[in-house]
């Protein structure tokens, strides 16, 4: 019961949020220099025609006019035109954010099993060998670019072994697409029972997962060792030594009582990745929204890069409301 | 060390532990001996700082953080438990050795019901399935006397007051039957009344469950009451050992005698032998350790370790100069 009075009050909160976030991004993006008109015209342009053009674009209306047109076009589910791919933005998000999300969320559980299953180990053992590793790790990876890495991953498995395919989207160019019911190809193949789909859009995504989640393995790793730490010095993992309790179900019940600062780091990068993940997007020719916003932002297209900000915004606001009921869930001392 | 005729249940001998720190380790227990008989009530008292939690915990092979025990034995049937590998002396723990500690809200793990806690004490150590363990669990609320123990368990540790908190760790300590039990200064921070309720628990359980005690405070009034014997430490060593009435109709330690004093109601027994704080409690290097701080401290005092000398049967002290009675 408590859960769905909880519910309510965020999910109401979630409007004003999003107005909040879609008006600062509004105002940035216009702030940005460019002309799109210009841009859209050519170099050949006369200014009679650029004229023109902003006039039937609104351009040359005020911002607040500007903005309010473009909450009443959002509110009837129109989020505006983008005039590179000359197609509505909700049209070119749906087609791409499946994708996006799809590798975001393959490459978080990749870093989730990387950076959890280290910590713990390293959080067990603080002088053995796998603390050592950890912290190498940890430090590394953070200082590694990751179109670099993914660069080095293509070369390595694509070009010297041959094991992994072509870093040109996410299927090969023979295969199919399945039809489309959430956009993800790994579901989608699955659901028409395509298993040479399946397999092709796996091989697809190893090397771009395999980049985002041992990269962005380091914040969780880190998280979970110190959380864990501080766990099994704490008073009650002492008392439960004292009462004779095995390793193993203190390590259990300490692991339970960090999981709120580790879900935490896991949901502040789920949302930092949609966006974060755009130069591998860039790099394996995925077709993704990040790419799809960063065009937009490079050309002045701004209906796109406002389409991205919103999705990203509604999932991230969807993710720390899951996040926060989890919290609810966990911890007993922060139900009423 | 012949203390009585009968074997021991538990034997601590010269236990040493210390704590390395970055320039110097500091000993903490400087070679504590204790015996404690079946079915006998051990007191122990000691001011803050003596060494009294550190010796509690390091009896379980669990000394406090950064802790190390340096040398000395815990004989229990038979065995030194401080040798046992870990797994095994896990298995004692809770089961033939258990331990009530204070401040029992920060002990008990946040995130569980205490039912659960309570339970998971007795699948672990006596290998009952679920049922029979919330069973158990119950049980043993009752006897500690927590009212509405059905709805109780199902609370967590956060919702309980600090004497409900208490009762949970007592039972926790005694639902597996130890053989020993150690109470760490376990009503400290709790009212009056509620101090002399689990006071009167822990001894009616002790004598139900036939359990010895090893009983620690920094009250020396509560070990006249409670205790059949009582030891007193002070600065990591035991300064004086003896049976309830010779030590409150016989002390010989100075410091004993200082914790009489004390806790006296004449205001001219207090001064006489209270002795103000000498601001930094030096650590005596070379002879007796309360030698900086005692009334009748001589020269030998700074230079000779006092030995621990059986001043009439059953009674020690560790003094050079152990008050006379006669």
């Amino acid at each position: 019961m408590r859960v769905l009075t909880y519910l309510t009050h965020r999910l109401l909160f979630v409007i004003p949020q999003l107005l909040g976030i879609i008006l600062v991004s509004f105002l940035l993006v216009k702030s940005v220099p460019g002309d799109p008109a210009v841009l859209m015209l050519g170099p050949t342009a006369t200014p009679a025609a650029i004229a023109s053009l902003r006039e039937a674009l609104g351009l040359d209306q005020p911002l607040y006019i500007q903005f309010f047109i473009y909450v009443k076009n959002l509110l009837h589910g129109d989020l505006g035109t983008s005039w590179q791919t000359t197609r509505p933005v909700l049209d070119d998000l749906i087609q791409r954010f499946p994708a996006t999300l799809e590798l975001v969320t393959l490459s978080l559980l990749v870093a989730i099993g990387v950076g959890v299953t280290l910590g713990l180990y390293a959080a067990k053992r603080p002088n053995g060998w796998v603390a050592r590793l950890a912290d190498l790790y940890g430090l590394s990876v953070g200082a590694l670019p990751d179109f670099w890495f993914a660069l080095v991953l293509i070369f390595v498995f694509y070009t010297l072994l041959g094991w992994a395919p072509a870093p040109l989207g996410r299927l090969d160019m023979i295969v199919i697409p399945p039809p489309s019911v959430t956009g993800a190809y790994t579901i989608d193949t699955l659901l028409a029972g395509d298993l040479q789909a399946f397999g092709s859009a796996l091989s697809h995504l190893a090397l771009p997962v395999l980049t985002l989640g041992l990269l962005n393995a380091g914040p969780i790793l880190k998280m979970t060792q110190s959380t864990m730490e501080k766990m099994l010095e704490s008073d009650f993992s002492r008392y439960e030594v004292l009462s004779g309790i095995p390793q193993k179900l203190v390590v259990r019940h300490a692991l339970r009582n960090a999981l709120p600062s580790i879900v935490t780091i896991i949901s502040v990068l789920y949302g930092f990745l949609i966006g974060g993940a755009v130069l591998v997007e860039i790099v394996f020719s995925w077709g993704g929204a990040g790419q799809y916003a960063v065009q937009g932002v490079l050309n002045s297209d701004i209906y796109p890069v406002l389409g991205f900000v919103l999705f990203s915004a509604i999932f991230s606001l969807i993710v720390y409301i899951v996040v926060d009921l989890i919290y609810v869930l966990l911890d007993p001392r922060i139900s009423n | 060390m012949a203390e009585t005729s009968a074997a021991p249940l538990i034997a601590i001998m010269d236990l040493h532990v210390d704590f390395p720190g970055a320039n110097e380790s500091k000993e903490v227990l400087k070679g504590v001996s204790l015996t404690v008989q079946p079915g006998e009530i051990l007191g122990l008292v000691g001011e803050s700082g003596a060494g009294k939690t550190t010796l509690a915990r390091s009896i379980l092979g669990v000394p406090p953080t950064s802790g190390r025990i340096a040398a000395g034995k815990v004989i229990f049937e038979d065995r030194n438990i401080l040798d046992l590998p870990e797994p095994e002396l896990r298995k004692l723990r809770g089961s033939r050795l258990s331990i009530v500690v204070p401040n029992p809200r920060a002990e008990l793990n946040p995130t569980m019901t205490v039912g659960k806690q309570i339970a998971a004490m007795a699948r672990i150590h006596l290998g009952v399935d679920r049922a029979e363990a919330t069973r158990l669990a119950l049980a043993i609320l009752r006897d500690v006397h927590i009212p509405d123990p059905r709805r109780r368990m199902n609370a967590y540790p956060h919702e309980l007051s600090g004497g409900m908190a208490q009762r949970v760790v007592i039972a926790m300590a005694l639902i597996c039957d130890p053989a020993f039990i150690i109470s760490d200064d376990a009503t400290s921070g709790l009212d009056v009344t509620v101090q002399a309720q689990i006071l009167s628990l822990l001894g009616g359980l002790a004598a139900d469950h036939g359990s010895a005690m090893l009983f620690i405070t920094r009250d020396i009034g509560i070990a006249a009451h409670f205790c059949d014997r009582v030891a007193v430490m002070y600065s990591g060593e035991i300064m004086e050992l003896a049976s309830r009435e010779n030590l409150f109709l016989r002390p010989a330690h100075p410091y004993t005698l200082m914790l009489l004093a004390a806790f006296s109601h004449s205001p001219k027994l207090r001064d006489a032998w209270s002795v103000p704080e000498t601001g930094v409690r030096q650590t005596q290097k070379e002879g007796c350790s309360y030698s900086s701080r005692c009334p009748i401290a001589q020269p030998v005092c700074s230079e000779r370790r006092p030995p621990f000398v059986e001043i009439r049967p059953g009674h020690f002290a560790r003094c050079h100069f152990p008050v006379s009675h006669e």
